[in-house]
């Protein structure tokens, strides 16, 4: 469970490290530099949709994609952040952690419905 | 032509989604594919719309597009959660996506 949101971890930062070389590149070299670090975080993109719902990983991925990709751009390139762009940041953060929550809760909600189920107790606790 | 190339996009983006959830599974040379081909050539019909649209905007339309059919695709045909926290939230997500895309 905690794996998975460290990979979800992973794949945003390595997300963010190939935008920036997007952003940078000169040099014919960069770009192979840049599409090694696309597969590296494709695959982090996979281990994390081994252990959560996709579209709670892929939502979460263009989510701190676009955060990360606006906050860049006034830290790096000089871009203005305007009261605009910090309500949206605002409003996707506000989504990312509700569908931690949410999950989390389903989660618990499935568990509890495996204990309550009475096949499982007829299976394991059939000493008669 | 470029909301066209948007709209390819789009869809390559959704048959992505659909590889990374079928590869996330099952490690096949087919889902595999379709993961890494779906998302490629998703880019290169986006990367192709900025000769018509601004950039800003293309990137915003896509990716909210490509972000709800994501989540919907996986709620309809792959049975995830459609709990109402969970609804909620992935909308706030698409929202903030495309509100800061189109401010950028």
């Amino acid at each position: 469970m905690s794996k998975a949101w460290l990979y979800v971890a992973l794949t945003s930062f390595f997300e963010l490290v190939w935008i920036f070389g997007f952003n940078t590149a000169t040099q014919w070299w960069h770009w192979i530099v840049i599409i090694g670090f696309i597969f590296v975080d494709f695959h982090f993109l996979t281990k994390a949709c081994e252990g959560l719902p996709t579209g709670t990983v892929y939502a979460i991925f263009a989510g701190i994609g676009t955060v990360g990709t606006s906050l860049m751009d006034v830290m790096f390139f000089g871009e203005h952040i305007s009261i605009g762009k910090i309500f949206f940041i605002f409003i996707l953060v506000i989504g990312v952690a509700g569908l931690k929550v949410a999950d989390g809760l389903d989660e618990k909600k499935a568990l509890k419905g495996v204990e309550d189920d009475g096949v499982d107790s007829s299976i394991f606790g059939g000493n008669k | 032509m470029g909301w066209i190339l948007v709209f390819l996009a789009a869809i390559s983006e959704f048959a992505g989604v659909i590889g990374l959830k079928k590869f996330s599974e099952n490690k096949t040379w087919t889902n595999g594919l379709l993961y890494y081909g779906g998302f490629g050539i998703a880019f290169y019909f986006l990367y192709n719309s900025f000769k018509f649209l601004q950039v800003s905007t293309a990137y915003a339309v896509w990716i909210g597009v490509g972000t709800a059919g994501a989540v919907l695709i996986n709620m309809l045909f792959f049975g995830e959660s459609k709990s109402t926290g969970r609804v909620v939230s992935l909308i706030l997500i698409v929202i903030g996506v495309v509100g800061l895309k189109a401010l950028s």
